[in-house]
């Protein structure tokens, strides 16, 4: 207890600190939604009459406010400001990731797949139904090639594809090359790529690369394009109820309206379908040996990250929003309400800490009507 | 040697009471013959099949014991020690596992009868994905669960008694858990695989947690009401001899499973010997330490 209260004078802004409890409270934030990542809007929404059933603050509106890290800013702004952070991070992420947790990421992921066992059919009558997953923020595939390889090789079901989907186009072009770098011919086959906006899935469009030749780095590039995807050039959508896995691995605390995200998902996914979601959480501190943990963790993050981002991918600023959206994401018990809110079931507690709750897989199914 | 007009004294010790009636509330209590008596009766009231004999506690049946009303009839009973959260598994949960768990007796507890299950509730073979970590491991709690709430309906039935007269609660513990081990029969050929996942290290925690739940129902059910610490004892011992049981239970060929029930007979009467023998043995040592006591302090020592 000692080390954590010199850790906590010494760190006085660290979340459950003072200063994110009065970021909340300066913001009304209602008390049943103790942690949303969309305030709810001074002004009433135009599109709110349409649906009666879907709450307001579920309704992405681009004047909202929402944080950006430990700052307040539109939902709009957050969309830019979270696909500049991705674009000048998309070449140098893997290796980051690597540094920046002991490569235990790999260990989660891993974890998180095969918890997931895509692909898996009983063998004998009748025969195995085709599974379509959706790898929602999926970035460099981290976590669609690992779907893909329990599918195909460990349940050896070819009839499973993988649409990977990112709205920064910049991740998904570095997905999209290490694709065609690592995966057999068969894998490749099954796997598609498609830049939407998790919020609106109706709108998306196959994977235009960005930048166009990949000789050329995100920073350096030019061009008239945006690195994230523009709705108005939507040539497609995700219908619904057609996809059986939906998954999002270290990408949902970046969206900007994840109750309007949550609402999506249910509507993609047919009925039995499965949301899964991994992402940073609270450590738990309720005893003492996690409550040091919870000290050290919170160092490291603060201090050690940021560092090593601007040594490695001299980029301190993407880094700091990444360690800073890590304390404002709600904890294990309100994300699991958010999503038991947005129609899902879950099964017992509906999450799973790892490692001390560093991160959370949480899981809601989509009941049958 | 004593004069019939004076009446003669229990022991030494109340002899002393008599003596020097001031001094005695500053000593501890120690083992005279009237608190043996009391701490005796008390033992024999905690020995099962002793209750009967009193009409304070005549064995209660479940109308008889009033139940708070945390859940009005979402259960059917409630201990009394553990009132019960509404049940581990949600709606959505239930339906899944009831569905797969009619698929193991042919698949037992794995991946296929749960996927299987899954399409049998008109789900996808995908759902069981939902329940975090292994969906294996709620289907065997799903198994637990079930067959030990439902022990609560054939109370009524093990209560009965027999011609001989009503029946004891040693006898309904008895009783109780036969019932609940001829609920495993269906699942009996993998049970075996049930109980090696259950022994693996992440599920020990919810797996011991459910045998106490289990040895705790029985009892109560069976209208054990000890609140000393034989409480603990009971429990502990009924949970090792029903975990006992049930390993037996999974070799056991012979026709309705006679081998498994004579086996938790036995084990039963030896655990009620060995505690007759550690009572006995108590009341012994705590008497003769008394008497030493006593004696010592007939000699002047100030004790």
């Amino acid at each position: 207890m000692a080390a954590r209260s010199a850790f906590r004078r010494a760190l006085p802004w660290l979340p459950r600190s003072p200063v994110a409890s009065s970021l909340r409270q300066a913001h009304h934030v209602p008390s049943q939604r103790p942690f949303s990542t969309s305030l709810s809007a001074s002004t009433p929404n135009p599109s709110s009459s349409k649906d009666p059933s879907v709450p307001d603050y579920a309704i992405p509106d681009p004047s909202r406010p929402t944080h950006f890290g430990f700052q307040t800013v539109t939902e709009a702004e957050k969309r830019e400001r979270v696909a500049g952070v991705f674009a000048s991070v998309a070449e140098s992420y893997d290796r980051m990731n690597d540094l920046m947790s002991f490569g235990w990421h790999r260990v989660w992921k891993d974890h998180f797949v095969a918890s997931l066992n895509p692909g898996f059919s009983p063998l004998g009558d009748p025969p195995r139904a085709p599974q379509h997953i959706l790898d929602i923020a999926g970035g460099t595939g981290d976590i669609a090639f690992r779907l893909l390889h329990t599918a195909h090789v460990v349940n050896g079901n070819p009839d499973v594809r993988v649409t990977m989907s990112d709205i920064n186009r910049a991740m998904l072009t570095v997905g999209k090359h290490r694709a065609a770098r690592q995966l057999p011919a068969s894998q490749q086959a099954a796997l598609s790529f498609v830049e939407a906006n998790a919020e609106d899935l109706t709108k998306a469009r196959p994977l235009v690369p960005y930048p166009p030749d990949h000789s050329t780095s995100p920073d350096e590039y030019t061009g008239s394009e945006q690195p994230f995807f523009d709705p108005a050039t939507a040539t497609t959508g995700i219908p619904d109820a057609s996809v059986d896995l939906y998954t999002v691995a270290f990408g949902i605390r970046n969206f900007s309206n994840i109750p309007a995200a949550l609402r999506e998902a249910r509507r993609v996914l047919k009925p039995g379908g499965v949301f899964a979601c991994l992402e940073f959480s609270k450590v738990v501190s309720s005893h003492p040996a996690g409550a040091l943990f919870d000290a050290v963790y919170k160092e490291w993050s603060f201090r050690a990250i940021p560092l090593i981002g601007q040594l490695v991918a001299a980029d301190r600023d993407s880094y700091q929003y990444l360690v800073e959206s890590i304390a404002r994401f709600p904890s294990q018990d309100e994300f699991r309400d958010m999503i038991l809110d947005a129609g899902f079931v879950v099964a017992g507690d509906g999450y799973e800490n790892l490692t001390g709750g560093v991160a959370a897989i949480h899981k809601g199914m989509k009941p049958r009507e | 040697m004593s004069s019939p007009a004076i009446p003669r004294p229990a022991s030494v010790a109340a002899m002393r009471r008599i003596l020097r009636p001031a001094r005695l509330p500053q000593r501890p209590v120690t083992a005279t013959p009237e608190s043996c008596r009391s701490v005796c009766s008390g033992a024999a009231a905690t020995r099962p099949g002793a209750l009967n004999a009193s009409s304070l506690r005549s064995p209660p049946s479940r109308a008889r014991i009033p139940r708070p009303h945390l859940q009005p009839a979402a259960r059917s009973y409630h201990s009394h020690d553990h009132p019960p959260p509404p049940g581990p598994f949600t709606p959505a949960e239930s339906a899944l596992l009831s569905a797969a768990y009619k698929r193991v007796p042919e698949h037992g507890f794995t991946q296929e009868a749960l996927a299987l299950g899954a399409r049998d509730a008109g789900l996808l073979e995908i759902s069981p994905a939902v329940f975090p970590g292994d969906g294996v491991f709620a289907l065997i709690r799903w198994h637990l669960y079930t067959q030990r709430t439902a022990l609560a309906d054939t109370v009524d039935e093990v209560a009965a008694g027999t011609p001989a007269g009503p029946a004891g609660v040693a006898e309904r513990v008895e009783r109780l858990t036969w019932e609940r081990l001829r609920a495993n029969e269906a699942i009996v050929g993998r049970w075996q695989e049930a109980l090696a996942i259950m022994a693996q290290p992440s599920h020990i925690p919810a797996s011991l947690g459910e045998l106490a739940q289990l040895a705790d129902d029985i009892l109560y059910l069976a209208g054990d009401v000890s609140v000393d610490p034989s409480w603990y004892t009971k429990r502990a011992s009924l949970s090792a001899i029903y975990a006992a049981a049930e390993l037996f239970q999974t070799t056991d060929t012979s026709p309705g499973f006679r081998e498994t029930r004579a086996f938790l007979q036995r084990r039963l009467a030896e655990a009620a010997q060995a505690g007759a023998a550690v009572r006995s043995v108590g009341q012994w040592a705590g008497f003769t330490a008394g008497a030493v006591v006593n004696v010592l302090r007939s000699k002047g020592l100030r004790i």
